[in-house]
C-alpha cells in the first residue's frame, strides 16, 4: 500500500521502500544503532579478554581428538556433496601445554621461550600458500585462537605457488608449500626458513561402481592411465594386477589439476621413478614438475576441490587428491605399488610409516616418495611453512615462532583425525631447531 | 530611460561567436571555468595514460615470448624440444567455439525475452522479471562458474550430451564421450552470463522504436506477435547488434567461470562435447606458477592475444554499427 507525500515538495517525494515511508528522524537512529553493533562486535576481542585465561592443567585431551571422526567441524571450503557421515566435532576441549600468551613464559612441553612480553595488542596472522594443508590448517589454527585470544591467523589456500611467490613478496606473514623453495631460499626480507609442519599423502581416488577400494596398481599402469594409453577398466595391465576382480568396461577419465600443485608433483615424481620410459620419454620428462605435464589427456580441474568434484560425479574417473580429502568425501582409493614391492593403500599408518623412513630430512633433500619400507605408503609428503629468518617486528616474530611451535608439536594431535600423520619425532625436532634460528632485525636469536 | 521598443533590445546570440578557441577562452574566463576545464582534460587525459600505459607494460612483458618465438606464438605459443607448452592456436579455437554456443543460445533467448518483457507481458509480470534478469548479473562469476560445476555438470553428463548425441543431425558437432565438462557445458555457462546485457540492452532497443511504426503495421492488419515480428525487432536491430556485441566481449573474456566447466584439455577439440580449453582458462590456470622469463612472459602473451581479440571485436563491431547508422540516416 502506497502512503502519498506528506508534503507536495519535490524532496519530500522520494522513492518509498515498499510503500512506507521512513521519517528523518529515525533514520539517524538507526545509523546509530548500527554504528553501535558494528563498533561493539570489533571490541569484543580485546587483550583482556586473553589475560583472564587461567592456565589449563594439562590432561590427556589426546584420546578425545583421536576418536573424532574423520569428517572434522573444521570450516573446509570443500562444496562437494559428500556421501560420507559428517558427525558433529568432538567438543573442544583445550590442548595440552597451552600456547603461552604475550605475557605468560612457559617452558612445558618443548615451547619455545622467550623474553616476556607486556601489554601486547591482538595479532591478526595471514598467510596464503598449499590447498592440501588447509583442512589441517584451518582446524589448528582456530584451536590456537581459541586458547590465545590475541592472535587470529587467517590462511589463504591458493596453491603452493602463490604462497611462495607472496612470501617472497613478503606481502604475508607465512606461506606454506608442498614442495620447498630450491635452498638457499630467500625473499626481498632475506633468508626464508622452511619448517615441516605436516605429514600428508595423495591418494588415487577413483569412481567404479561395483569394484571396492584397493585396487591395485603400479607405476607402468598408472602412466598408462594418465598417459591415454590404458583406456577401459579392464584393461589387461590393470586385470594382471587384479586377479579376481570383476573390472567393468566402462572408460577411464582421467582428471589432473588444472592448476599447479603438490599433490601432481608426487605423482609425477613417482611415475618418473616406476612409469619407464613411456612416462619419462613422453612430455613429462625426467623432472617433476608442479604443473601438470600432460594436459592433453582427460580433464583438468581446479584445486582437491574441483577434482574430488569431478571423480565424484563422473563413473569411471580416477584422479589424484590429498588424502585428507578423500577421506572426507568417502573415496575408494587405489593400492599402490611401493618400493618393497607390497601394495599399499593410503591410510594412516602407511603415511606414518613412510615419514618416520624419512632420514637426513632437510628443505633441500625433501623428497620422500617411493621410500623403503614394506609398509610404506609411496606417496607421502611433507608440508613446509615459509617464515622469514629476520622478522622486523621482533613481537610479531615472537607470536609467530611460538604458533608454529604449538602446531607442530601439540597441533599435531589434530591430524590424525583429519587424515593427516602426526609428524615423526625426528621431523618435529626439525621444525623445533629450525623455529630457534628466528631472529630479530639486529641479528638476535627470538628464542633461547 | 530603458529602451521599450522591442527593437532597441538586442536580440539573444544563439550561436557563439568565433570557434572553439573563442568558446574555450570565454569559458576559462567564467567563475570557476579554469577548474572545471582542467578537471575535464585531466580526467580524460589520465584515463587515457592508465589504458595506454596497460597496454604498453603487458607488451613490454610478453615481448620476451613474441621474440622466442617470433609470429608462430599465435598458433603453437612457446613451444620448447621437450614440452610444448601454452598451445594458443588451441586456446584460440576453444575461446572462439565456446563465445559461439554463447551467442546461439543466448541471443534468441535473450531477444526473445526483451521482446516478451517490453511487448508482450502484462506490467505486473514485467518489471519483477526484469528485476530478476538483472540479478543474473549481478552473480560474481565464481559462483556461476561453481554452480556449472556442481549443478549443471552432471544434469549435461548424464541428460543433455547423451541427448545432443542421440539427435542424427547433429551427429558432426556432438560426439565421443560426454563427460561433463565440455565446450557446450562452457558454452551454456557463458550464455547465463551474458543474458542480463543481450536482455536489457535489447529491451532498450525494441522500446525505442518509433510508436509509428507498430501502429503503422497494425493498420495494416498485422498480429501482435506479427507487429513485434515486423515491424519492432527489425527497427531496433542496430540496438540488439550492440547489445550483442558488447555481450560478446563479455564471453570472450571470461576466465574462471569458464576454467571450471571447460575441462581444461590442451588440445584441439574434436566436437562440441570434448573438454577443451579458452584463453581465459589457460591464463588464470598457468599465471599462478608461471616461472619468471620465459613462462611468464608467455601467459602474459596470452593476455596479449585475448586483448587483442577482444579489441578487433569491439572495432568490428563499432565500424560495423557505425555504417548500419550512416545507411539508416542516409534512407529517407
Amino acid at each position: 500500500m502506497h502512503r502519498g507525500p506528506v508534503s507536495g515538495r519535490a524532496q519530500d517525494r522520494r522513492h518509498h521502500l515498499g510503500g512506507v515511508r521512513v521519517p528523518r528522524g529515525s533514520t539517524l537512529i538507526v545509523s546509530l544503532v548500527a554504528v553501535a553493533v558494528v563498533a561493539g562486535a570489533c571490541g569484543s576481542s580485546t587483550p583482556s579478554a586473553a589475560k583472564k585465561k587461567a592456565t589449563k592443567t594439562e590432561t590427556s585431551t589426546s584420546t578425545t581428538a583421536t576418536t573424532a571422526p574423520s569428517t572434522a567441524g573444521a570450516a573446509t571450503s570443500t562444496t562437494t556433496a559428500t556421501t560420507a557421515t559428517t558427525a558433529v566435532p568432538a567438543a573442544h576441549t583445550a590442548p595440552t601445554s597451552p600456547p603461552a600468551s604475550s605475557t605468560a613464559c612457559s617452558t612445558t612441553g618443548g615451547a619455545l621461550s622467550a623474553t616476556c612480553d607486556t601489554q601486547s595488542p591482538s595479532f591478526k596472522l595471514s598467510g596464503a600458500g598449499a590447498n592440501s594443508i588447509q583442512p589441517f590448517f584451518t582446524r589448528v589454527f582456530y584451536y590456537y585462537s581459541q586458547a590465545d585470544k590475541a592472535v587470529s591467523v587467517n590462511y589463504s589456500p591458493a596453491g603452493s605457488s602463490v604462497g611462495v611467490t607472496d612470501i617472497q613478496q613478503n606481502t604475508v606473514n607465512f606461506g606454506d608449500s608442498e614442495i620447498p623453495i630450491p635452498t638457499p631460499a630467500s625473499g626481498t626480507g632475506g633468508n626464508i626458513l622452511q619448517v615441516p609442519v605436516d605429514l600428508g599423502g595423495v591418494a588415487l581416488s577413483y569412481n567404479l561402481p561395483g569394484v571396492s577400494g584397493g585396487l591395485k596398481l603400479d607405476g607402468p599402469t598408472l602412466a598408462g592411465i594418465f598417459l591415454g594409453t590404458i583406456k577401459t577398466w579392464n584393461d589387461s595391465a590393470i586385470a594382471a594386477l587384479n586377479p579376481g576382480v570383476n573390472l567393468p568396461s566402462t572408460a577411464i577419465v582421467p582428471v589432473h589439476r588444472a592448476d599447479s600443485s603438490g599433490p601432481g608433483y608426487d605423482l609425477d615424481q613417482y611415475l618418473i621413478d616406476t612409469g619407464g620410459s613411456a612416462w619419462t620419454g613422453s612430455a613429462a620428462g625426467t623432472t617433476p614438475s608442479t604443473k601438470w605435464p600432460l594436459p592433453k589427456v582427460g580433464v583438468g580441474e581446479q584445486l582437491n576441490t574441483g577434482v574430488a568434484g569431478f571423480i565424484q560425479q563422473t563413473p569411471g574417473a580416477i584422479g589424484y587428491v590429498e588424502y585428507a580429502y578423500s577421506l572426507q568425501a568417502g573415496f575408494t582409493n587405489a593400492a599402490l605399488k611401493n618400493s618393497a614391492g607390497s601394495y599399499v593403500k593410503p591410510s594412516q599408518t602407511s603415511i606414518a610409516a613412510a615419514g618416520a623412513a624419512s632420514s637426513g630430512l632437510s628443505a633441500s633433500n625433501f623428497n620422500i616418495v617411493n621410500g623403503a619400507g614394506a609398509g610404506t605408503y609411496p606417496l607421502a609428503n611433507f608440508s613446509w611453512t615459509l617464515i622469514y629468518q629476520k622478522q622486523s617486528n621482533t613481537t610479531l616474530g615472537v607470536v609467530l615462532g611460538k604458533l608454529f611451535d604449538w602446531v607442530t608439536t601439540t597441533g599435531q594431535q589434530q591430524a590424525a583425525a583429519l587424515g593427516y600423520s602426526p609428524l615423526p619425532a625426528n621431523v618435529a625436532a626439525l621444525a623445533h631447531s629450525t623455529l630457534l634460528t628466528l631472529e630479530n632485525s639486529a641479528g638476535k636469536p627470538l628464542f633461547s | 530611460m530603458s529602451p521599450t521598443l522591442l527593437e532597441e533590445i538586442p536580440p539573444p546570440r544563439l550561436t557563439p561567436i568565433g570557434g572553439v578557441r573563442e568558446a574555450l577562452q570565454r569559458r576559462w574566463a567564467r567563475p570557476g571555468g579554469r577548474a572545471y576545464a582542467v578537471l575535464r582534460w585531466s580526467g580524460a587525459t589520465i584515463f587515457a595514460a592508465i589504458v595506454l600505459g596497460l597496454v604498453v607494460s603487458l607488451l613490454a612483458t610478453a615481448s620476451q615470448a613474441f621474440g622466442h618465438s617470433g609470429v608462430s606464438f599465435l598458433w603453437s605459443g612457446t613451444y620448447n624440444a621437450t614440452k610444448d607448452i601454452y598451445p594458443t592456436g588451441i586456446f584460440i579455437v576453444g575461446t572462439l567455439i565456446t563465445t559461439a554456443v554463447a551467442i546461439i543460445v543466448a541471443v534468441p533467448i535473450g531477444v526473445g525475452t526483451a521482446a516478451f518483457l517490453s511487448e508482450l507481458a502484462p506490467k505486473w509480470l514485467s518489471s519483477p522479471l526484469s528485476v530478476l534478469i538483472d540479478l543474473i548479473a549481478a552473480v560474481p562469476s565464481i559462483v556461476v562458474g561453481l554452480w556449472g560445476l556442481l549443478v549443471l555438470s552432471p544434469v549435461f553428463a548424464h541428460h543433455v550430451e547423451p541427448f545432443f548425441k542421440a539427435v542424427p543431425l547433429l551427429e558432426w558437432f556432438f560426439h565421443g564421450p560426454a563427460y561433463g565438462p565440455s565446450m557446450v557445458l562452457a558454452g551454456t555457462v557463458l550464455a547465463v552470463m551474458i543474458l542480463p546485457t543481450i536482455v536489457a540492452l535489447s529491451r532498450s532497443a525494441l522500446t525505442s522504436v518509433a510508436r509509428e511504426d507498430r501502429e503503422a503495421a497494425r493498420a495494416l492488419g498485422a498480429t501482435r506477435w506479427q507487429v513485434v515480428r515486423t515491424a519492432v525487432v527489425p527497427g531496433a536491430r542496430t540496438g540488439i547488434e550492440a547489445a550483442v556485441i558488447l555481450a560478446m566481449g563479455r564471453a570472450l573474456g571470461e576466465t574462471i567461470a569458464v576454467a571450471m566447466v571447460i575441462g581444461n584439455n590442451y588440445s584441439l577439440p574434436h566436437s562440441l562435447l570434448s573438454p577443451g580449453a579458452t584463453l581465459g582458462s589457460a591464463i588464470i590456470n598457468n599465471f599462478g606458477e608461471a616461472n619468471p622469463g620465459l613462462d611468464r612472459s608467455s601467459v602474459v602473451g596470452l593476455v596479449v592475444v585475448l586483448l587483442g581479440i577482444t579489441v578487433l571485436v569491439n572495432v568490428g563491431g563499432q565500424l560495423l554499427l557505425r555504417s548500419r547508422l550512416r545507411t539508416q540516416r542516409a534512407a529517407p
